[in-house]
């Protein structure tokens, strides 16, 4: 049987241009990027980053790359960098220094190209009132907005991503598009992600973010230097977090957020490693970790620094 | 052959829907206005985002997820209907069962469609598959929930279709069927018990993190599934005329009376639990039911939907109230909006109102949305109406599938008066005045037929002793070349020999082709042994193509 098909104008189809056409006529509106060329179906098909060979990894990278640098008309890189052996990443967080600046936020905003509009942020800096019930989160004001930071009776907590040893989000995900990575990073495949938010529904510490509207970010405030499971630029439709940087950290060097914090309030290094700084705050400061009843056993511990 | 057979079949149940009244059409119309309302929003949405709805970081999720988890809450109607009918046997409710699997199929239908629309990456739901996506399982109840409701999917339709074929057959169902049956009541139970763990297995939202969750569900199911399906009982029964005893009605409110009380008991426990240790766990439900911080949205909401639950509940199990079916239909509209609210978005909101960082948001369902759930609902109407449209000419009879052509024992008049050769011409007219019938077969001595006798004979043979006729009326009441025909005084003088035959299995299409070619008016009908069992005439034939269900049936 021949497939080739003719219709009233003349114009030969094969099926598969056929159907091709029919879906992308459906599919046109809803699926990210380039839609005319080949590319769609690479996209449509693509696998779950875990089940990909290194060849297999490089081809989607290219092809995203390409995707980017049309959408954004400059070359953006998107890396693949593997966990290093032996490395299990913490954070710690010293409360009785952040001031409750949010150049943190904003420095993660720059780092990781979250959408301008509609406004995503990683990071969520709560005040509390000193001398009431500690740590109530539903005393917490997330909108404060002073003249001037810190204000006196008030302290400060940001809070993101836990990086969460036994992640609630992850057990929910019902396409296990986001995982663990084995240096304790959870990340998502931004290509996978269905966008449910059953994961949304499952973090208790409000980390995730999801792309309500198609993500806005001018090219000129692009981040080119990203990881394929970190920073690269989104799509609408799927969940976002905090990846300790993973472009960044991966490399050696710190998240954008420790980097800028103007009073060392944030640390970060290895678990694994007992001369790191984290090691050292963990040993030597009271911490604690964000609703510890959850059995989360999050990576991201909080202190106090004596003398503050 | 079997293609041909199935398309014809297909052909049948398509006019079946396809007929009706004026405001049969109507109601398809309005509904598919309503679709088309529902498509046109739901296209904004893909092309901007889930942006246009209200759902934002703090409530991720909205009415699409509280239609859902209500919907899945309906779909238990159709077990509430089997226990009683099959396995206890209760027969009024047993012949009505069939509309509740029914049901259970749309709500299951229109649960997915909720999902779908509130999907971020639609066109990634492959994702979620075994094999070819990367299903999250045993980890993600969600995983569990695919499986679950596309289980019950299935075995509804299994059992509702292999009904519909037995019965369009004539033959019993029940005992082939039996296992799936059974199997279907466990698993209705379990997609609302894996619909509630959905909530339930989530530490970070404690006002869904509550055990009591699982039982309430399947406790609240029982009450709006069922009332709903008491409301469409009583349409059925006027629109289609069926015959649904009270009794079945009756006895199912009173069911869900009791359901009703059971979801009241275990609210109530939730709710004392909550207040009365007053941990920090209790703020979403206070925010539900009293307001937190002056946000109090929901408040209103949720105490219309406990007065109309509870005076459901009474209006229910009164008797007096209960067998009225003024108070009857108040009850189950009142609790089919009681529980929408209660455990549509009374479980879905407050789980993220404060959100897990304290902060409260307050969603109110954009013109959007609601025009997407609405369209939804009206997809779940519309498919609804076209499955009763086709299963209930079947059930009732109206239209049998597969049945071979008619043929002539289905027209054959049996009554039956045969006369033997020597019989004369004057008994055999006080015969056929008599009988009242228009003709006989005459029989040799063994029975067999060897001729037929008709009136017109009768009159050829009077006619023609009489000269004087057979000059006045000449060629119009005999023609030349029979004059000379049919002189005589018994049957074997006047009868028309051989008679035409046909046998009981004959075609009805044959007789008739042989009746109009043959320009005869009546054949006999007889055994092998070419022994007389029936006669058809032109009116038999008339009599059993103007029955209305066999139009089809002759082409």
């Amino acid at each position: 049987m021949s497939k080739i098909r003719s219709n009233p104008l003349g114009v030969k189809l094969d099926r598969r241009t056929f159907l091709k056409g029919a879906a992308l006529g459906l599919a046109g509106t809803a699926l990210p990027l380039n839609k005319a060329d080949a590319s769609f179906w690479e996209a449509f098909f693509q696998k779950h980053f875990r089940e990909m060979n290194d060849d297999e990894k490089k081809k989607v990278i290219q092809r995203l790359e390409k995707e980017y640098e049309q959408k954004y008309k400059k070359a953006i890189h998107i890396g693949s960098e593997k966990p290093m052996p032996g490395v299990l990443f913490g954070y710690g967080l010293d409360l009785s220094r952040c001031i409750g600046c949010r150049r943190c936020v904003y420095a993660c905003v720059e780092e990781n190209n979250q959408s301008i509009d509609p406004q995503v942020q990683w990071i969520t800096v709560l005040r509390f009132k000193k001398g009431e019930k500690w740590i109530d989160l539903e005393e917490s004001e997330k909108y404060y907005n002073p003249e001037q930071v810190p204000e006196s009776g008030h302290f400060y907590m940001p809070v993101q991503c836990q990086q969460c040893e036994n992640p609630p989000c992850v057990r929910a995900c019902p396409t296990q598009a986001t995982w663990k990575e084995p240096d304790g990073i959870v990340v998502v495949d931004y290509n996978w992600c269905i966008g449910c938010r059953y994961c949304m529904a499952a973090c208790p510490y409000g980390a995730r973010r999801f792309n309500w509207g198609e993500p806005k970010r001018p090219a000129e405030k692009i981040n080119p230097n990203t990881h394929y499971l970190g920073n690269r630029p989104r799509y609408k439709g799927v969940v976002e977090k905090c990846t300790f940087c993973v472009q960044r950290t991966r490399n050696g060097r710190y998240p954008a957020c420790v980097e800028i914090c103007p009073v060392g309030a944030r640390k970060f290094g290895n678990l694994l490693d007992p001369q790191s700084e984290i090691r050292y705050a963990i040993e030597h400061k009271r911490v604690f970790r964000l609703k510890e009843d959850l059995n989360t056993n999050p990576k991201f511990y909080y202190f106090f620094a004596y003398g503050r | 052959m079997v293609q041909a057979v199935a398309v014809r079949d297909f052909l049948i149940a398509f006019k079946e829907i396809m007929r009706g009244s004026k405001k049969y059409y109507a109601w398809l119309a309005f509904l598919s206005f309503l679709i088309l309302l529902g498509l046109s929003a739901y296209i904004d949405q893909l092309n901007r985002g889930l942006i246009t709805t209200a759902m934002r970081d703090q409530v991720s999720w909205g009415m699409y997820i509280s239609n859902f988890t209500f919907l899945v809450g309906v779909a238990a109607a159709a077990v509430y209907l089997i226990i009683p009918a099959y396995v206890y046997k209760f027969k009024p409710i047993k012949e009505v069962a069939l509309f509740g699997e029914l049901l259970a199929i749309t709500a299951i239908t229109m649960c997915i469609l909720f999902i779908i629309v509130d999907m971020g990456q639609p066109f990634r739901v492959w994702h979620i598959l075994p094999v070819i996506g990367a299903m999250n399982f045993p980890s993600s109840l969600l995983a569990w929930d695919v499986i679950v409701l596309n289980g019950y999917l299935t075995v509804n339709i299994i059992i509702v279709f292999y009904v519909l074929y037995r019965i369009s057959h004539g033959k019993e169902y029940l005992p082939s069927i039996w296992p799936l049956i059974i199997l279907s009541i466990p698993m209705a139970v379990s997609i609302h018990t894996v619909t509630a763990f959905l909530y339930n297995g989530l530490p970070a939202r404690p006002f869904w993190n509550a055990s009591i969750v699982a039982p309430r569900f399947i406790a609240s199911a029982f009450c709006s599934g069922p009332a709903l399906m008491l409301i469409i009982f009583q349409i059925v029964r006027k629109i289609w005329k069926l015959d649904i005893e009270n009794r079945a009605i009756f006895k199912i409110a009173e069911l869900v009376a009791y359901a009703m009380a059971i979801n009241l008991f275990l609210l109530g426990a939730e709710v004392f639990k909550e207040f009365y240790s007053g941990t920090i766990h209790v703020y979403p439900i206070k925010y539900l039911y009293f307001g937190l911080h002056g946000h109090a949205n929901l408040v209103p909401w949720i105490w219309t939907a406990t007065v109309l639950n509870i005076i459901a509940f009474i209006l229910l199990l009164l008797p007096k109230t209960r067998e009225n079916f003024l108070t009857l239909n108040m009850g189950c509209v009142f609790l089919i909006m009681g529980v929408y609210i209660e455990k549509g978005m009374g479980l879905v909101i407050p789980g993220f109102v404060p959100d897990t960082l304290g902060e409260i948001y307050e969603y109110i369902p954009t013109m959007q949305e609601i025009v997407v759930t609405v369209g939804i609902w009206a997809a779940g109407a519309l498919m609804y109406t076209l499955l009763l449209k086709f299963t209930i000419p079947v059930y009732t009879g109206k239209v049998r599938f597969w049945k071979k052509a008619l043929v002539a024992s289905d027209a054959m008049s049996r009554k039956l008066v045969t006369v033997t050769p020597d019989t004369t011409v004057d008994e055999i007219g006080k015969i056929l005045i008599s009988k009242h019938i228009s003709g006989l077969p005459v029989v040799d001595r063994d029975n067999r037929v060897i001729g037929v006798i008709s009136e017109s004979d009768i009159i050829y043979s009077e006619i023609q002793r009489d000269p004087h006729f057979v000059e006045k009326l000449g060629d119009l009441i005999l023609p030349k070349e029979k004059r000379g025909e049919k002189l005589g005084n018994t049957a074997k003088d006047i009868m028309t020999s051989p008679a035409v035959t046909a046998f009981e299995n004959t075609p009805l299409e044959e007789l008739i082709k042989t009746i109009t070619e043959k320009k005869i008016k009546r054949i006999v009908i007889v055994d092998k042994e070419g022994h007389p069992v029936g006669m058809v005439s032109r009116i038999d034939i008339v009599r059993e193509l103007e029955k209305k269900e066999n139009k089809h049936l002759v082409s």
